[in-house]
Formats: structure tokens, sequence, C-alpha cells
């Protein structure tokens, strides 16, 4: 499987089974599904009906039970769970709806926390923080802890860290779950940018305003695709 | 940020937490540090004792130096001894119970050590008793003495003054009579216990309180071998086969086999009670620790962070908090050992220069290897919870939590 197409993400008929107490339980069920470089993917459904699991088996942090998922022409289930960390390390970047920035580090050393992890020079990663801070519009709270920091100050600044070693793909779930309509579409907008730039966009949602943003959007019902509306 | 400083943070980002394992960890290093002290610090104070004064071989009667058994024909047996090719000096000790008269009230019982050297060896020869002279001279005449601190200070006596001794070299029920012997030194008498004094002088002195009845026997003959103590302790047994002729590191063995062992035994349980007391803090603390934050451990993962830099960063967090409260501990250990070593040096027949407590450098790198391994083996809980975290379930369960 080659990457030269642009194709980060070719997932075919992928499925996650659960074993349960009370039985198995299927999450994904046969999804087939590509994401190249500058995609803009929103995937809505109900509650339960699979769409964090897709997106954690995307993110190579969920391995499928049955099917196929190659990340940039790798295997992703033949590979190792430590080459596994690298590739999520170099290649892609999650959100989080409660944007899991480690409260003891200021918005600067949480953005520079991944950079840091992927061995890039600290003069690098300075510079590159600042770019950053710059970029989600936190360059005057850069030494603020996240306690200090508002709901959409936090996301914005989880986002600059889910950008900091240049992922080809960016991965949110519910980003804006925990904001206010307002503060949603900042982060939203600010979303928008970064695709812009070339980065690849899988936002799970339920935020019908975020998911009309996105070029195609998926909606899964009982673990598959049950439509797909490309705009 | 390396998994140390990330490790740091993680620390103070939660004080109180932090300080507890810090300070649970200082008093339960201290307590390791004094056990471990204890454990050999007796053998170490023993040995220090009978090597003192450079006597490295004991001549009794009993099977240990002390046993209140006597050498028969002592002096001629030092002579014999003496003559030896692997002999120094050869030293005969001779004690007495005496009594020292006061101006009023009762005469202070005190032990009364007469001591005699035989040396074929000119520099053997000046080799002295087996006390050590803290102020004046030590005694050469049979009318000079050396006493101790306490003697000295209950009767106000220094170099110079005369005291009236009664001693008894037989029994304690004869007539004791009364001789005037002049004070040239306060000394240290190694063996003394708390509650007891004891004045020192020549074996002639010892006669001449005596009234010269001294007998030919002695408490302990002390022997300096030429530097082989093991031969010449053995050249003695052959030349006298009615003897028990020891070096100090075999006295020493034989009170490790005896008294010493309990100690020991003591030492080692509270050691293993100490040390697993402090895993299970240190595991406890850190397995809350990294509980309450497994959404950020789950987010790092997915973020990139390998399982094995989240596994660095418990177990340094655990190296930081062990290091910082086992640096805490040495001087915590030092002190309180200095003050159980004065409880036990009070109780009974128990020598003042002898120590409970010694610091070795051998205690102290067990006492940094068993503080590492608990670092490590209390960190092995928390270190597994992070290293099989389940990363999609567990972000999954903090979004529903």
């Amino acid at each position: 499987m080659s990457a030269s197409n642009g194709l980060i993400v070719d997932a075919q008929q992928v499925s996650r089974v659960f074993s349960m107490p009370a039985g198995p339980v299927t999450a994904v069920r046969n999804v087939t599904l590509q994401i190249r470089g500058g995609d803009h993917v929103a995937v809505r459904g109900p509650s339960g009906c699979g769409k964090s699991t897709l997106l954690h088996m995307l993110g190579c942090v969920e391995t499928q039970t049955s099917g196929t998922l190659f990340f940039d022409g790798q295997d992703v289930s033949r590979l190792s769970d430590s080459r596994r960390s690298l590739l999520r390390l170099r290649q892609i970047g999650f959100v989080f709806q409660r944007f899991f920035l480690l409260p003891m580090l200021t918005a600067r050393e949480n953005v520079e926390l991944p950079m840091s992890e992927a061995g890039i020079t600290k003069e690098a990663r300075q510079q590159r923080v600042r770019e950053l801070l710059e970029y989600v519009g936190l360059a005057a709270r850069a030494d603020h802890r996240p306690s200090q920091l508002s709901g959409g100050e936090m996301q914005r600044v989880a986002i600059a860290r889910a950008l900091a070693n240049g992922p080809r793909l960016l991965l949110a779930d519910e980003p804006t779950g925990e904001l206010d309509e307002a503060t949603g579409a900042q982060i939203a907008a600010l979303l928008d940018r970064v695709n812009q730039t070339g980065t690849a966009l899988v936002i799970v949602t339920h935020d019908l305003a975020l998911a009309d943003r996105a070029g195609r959007v998926l909606t899964m019902r009982d673990g598959r695709i049950a439509s797909e509306r490309t705009k | 940020m390396t998994a140390l400083g990330f490790a740091w943070r993680s620390l103070v980002r939660q004080p109180a937490r932090a300080a507890l394992g810090v300070l649970g960890v200082a008093a339960v290093g201290a307590l390791l540090l004094d056990m471990l002290m204890l454990s050999r610090g007796l053998i170490v104070s023993m040995q220090d004792l009978l090597d003192r004064g450079g006597w490295d071989v004991r001549v009794s009667a009993g099977d240990l130096p002390g046993s209140g058994l006597r050498v028969p024909h002592a002096l001629e047996t030092a002579e014999a001894i003496s003559t030896l090719p692997s002999v120094q000096a050869v030293l005969v000790i001779r004690s007495a119970s005496a009594q020292i008269d006061r101006a009023s009230g009762l005469p202070l019982r005190t032990a009364f050590q007469g001591v005699a050297t035989r040396s074929t060896d000119p520099e053997g020869a000046r080799l002295r008793a087996p006390w050590t002279i803290l102020r004046g001279r030590d005694a050469d005449a049979s009318d000079e003495l050396v006493i101790d601190e306490r003697i000295a200070s209950e009767f106000m006596l220094e170099p110079g003054s005369t005291i009236t001794l009664r001693a008894s070299c037989v029994a304690d029920l004869e007539a004791l009579p009364a001789t005037r012997l002049t004070v040239v030194g306060v000394a240290e008498f190694p063996f003394q216990t708390t509650n007891e004094s004891t004045a020192g002088g020549t074996l002639d002195a010892l006669k001449t309180a005596c009234g010269g009845n001294v007998g030919h026997d002695a408490d302990l003959i002390l022997v300096r071998s030429k530097g082989d103590a093991d031969g010449t302790a053995a050249a003695i047994r052959a030349q006298h086969p009615d003897v028990r002729a020891a070096t100090n590191t075999e006295v020493v063995g034989r009170l490790q086999q005896t008294g010493f062992t309990y100690f020991r035994q003591i030492s080692s349980v509270l050691t293993t009670v100490t040390v697993s007391f402090a895993v299970l803090l240190i595991a406890v603390l850190l397995t809350v620790s990294v509980n309450q934050r497994l959404g950020e451990v789950a987010a790092l993962r997915a973020l990139g962070f390998s399982r094995l830099r989240v596994v660095k960063d418990v177990l340094s967090e655990s190296a930081l908090i062990v290091g910082i409260g086992g640096l805490l501990s040495l001087p915590l250990g030092l002190l309180l050992a200095a003050g159980l070593d004065r409880i036990l040096k009070g109780m009974p027949g128990i020598p003042v220069a002898l120590h409970f407590f010694v610091f070795e450098t051998g205690a102290l790198a067990v006492h940094l290897a068993l503080l590492v391994a608990t670092a490590i083996i209390a960190a092995l809980y928390p270190m597994r919870i992070v290293s099989t975290l389940p990363i999609a379930a567990t972000l999954r369960d903090e979004v529903i939590g």
C-alpha cells in the first residue's frame, strides 16, 4: 500500500468487538474509510454508535478485531506498541473533550511536552512553542497553568499541543463538548485554520454546527457508517 | 522534559501527598539505618575496644575473657609466652576489689587493676596498660595509681593528690589494710561499666595495696604479637594447653555466637518490617496518585508517549520520594541512634566505651541499596497500572465519568 497519493489512513472492513460479561459487543462493524491529506471529516451519530471507537482506531490507540487498517502505508495491526507510539507521536495529533492538559505544567510546557518526547532540540522546541501559541492566540498566556485558563483557552492549548510535532492527521473527540456555543465556534474556526494548512482533520461530534463545517460528514448507527455526505 | 523533571512536577503538584511520602520514608529510613547500625554495632565496637592498645591475643582460663576463672601462675606463664619468637610483649592483669576511704560516710567501692609487662623486645617493654591516660601520666611505682573520672570528680582528685585505699586480693571478707597511694594520672578504662569506678597501677602497687597477699593468679594475660596474631595464639595454645588463647577476632566471633546474636536477629526482623512498611507506604501513595490521573496518562499515551516513558515517570516519582526521604533519614537516623545508644548503655554491666549503634560505610551502603530496592519494588504495581493501561477505554471512561 503506497502513501504517495496523499492517502493517510486506509481502513478496509474494520470491526471492533469488545468482550463484555454479558457477551461480545460490536462497537464498529465493517467500516471502510479513507482519509487523505487535507481531508476534513466529521463523524456524527447517537451515543454508543461507535464514533469514538472508530476515531481511536484511526488514531492507532485501538486495534481492529477484523479488517485491515493502514496508516501511511503501514499495517497498524502488525506494528509493535512502541512503533505505534512513535507513529502517534510524529504523525497523529489528538484533541480531547476534556483537554487532558497536565495541571502542573504551564501552557508553554504542555505544548512542549510531545516535542520533548520526540527528541527535538530545546531551541527548536522553544521556537515552535512560540509559533504555536501565537497561532492559537495564547502567546500572552504561555506561562499560565491550566487552572488559570478558561475552557476555550485550555482547548486552544490542547490543539497547539496536538500540532506540536506537525502531525498529518488531527483527531478531535467532541472538541467543543465542554464549551459554550461562542467558545465552541472559536475552536471550530481554529480547527478550520489547521485543516486549511493541509492537516487532515477528523472530528467526532454531536455539534451540528461543527459537523457542518466539514467537507465530509459521516453518520454512524450501530457501528456502521449509515450515510456519508460530501460537500 | 525528562522523566525525573516530570516526576518532580507531579510531586510538587500535590505537596501534601509528597510531604507525607517523604516524611514517611525519612522516618522508616531512619529506623532502617539504626537497625543496620545495631546489627553490627556491638561487634564493631567490641572489636574496637579489644584492639585498643594493640594487644591482639588474649589468654584466659575460661572460654571467654572475663568469665571469672583466673589464669594460674600468671607471671611464669607470661614470662614463658614472652619468649615465643612471634611475641612482642605480654601484659598480666590482676583485678581486686577495693575501697577508697571518704572523710565522712561510706567508702567508695571500686576495682583496682594491677598490671605487669613482660617482654624480651625493648619496644615491647615500653608498652603500657590497657587504659588510656586522660590527664597526668601512667603509674610506674608501687605507691602510684591512676584513677577514673568518677573517682577524680567524687573525691576532687587530680594528679599529685593522695588517697587511702583498701584492697582485697583474696576475699571480700578479709580485713582490708589501708594504703596511701599517690594519684599520678586520670585514665579511661575501656571495659568499665557505667556504675563502676576503677583504679589502676602496677602489679606491685596492687601487691602493696593488698598487703602482699596477691597470689599467683591473674584475670587475663594480654599479648601483642609481632604481626601474626593467629600464629601467636596457636603457639601459646601449644605451649600452654591448660589456658585458652584467642585472637581478638576469635573473641568477637565467640561473642557473636552467644549474646550478640540476639541483636542481629532483632535487627534483621525489624529491618524486614521497616522495609516492608516503606514499600507499602510508597506503593499506596503512588497507586493513589496514578489512579487519580489515569486520564492524563491515557492522553499522554494517545499523544505518543511510549509505555516505557510513562513507566519511567512513575519510577522516577518513586525514586524522588525515596531519595529525598532517604537523605533526610540519615541525620534523623544518626540522632535516633545516639539517643537509643544512650538508653541501652544504661543497662547494668555494659562497658561505657561499648556502643550498640556504630556507623559504618557498609551499613550506609546496605541502607542505600535497601532504599533503592524499596523505590523499585514500591513502584512495581503502579508501573504495571500505567504500562497495561488500555488507552481508548480509559479515555472513554474519563469522558463518561
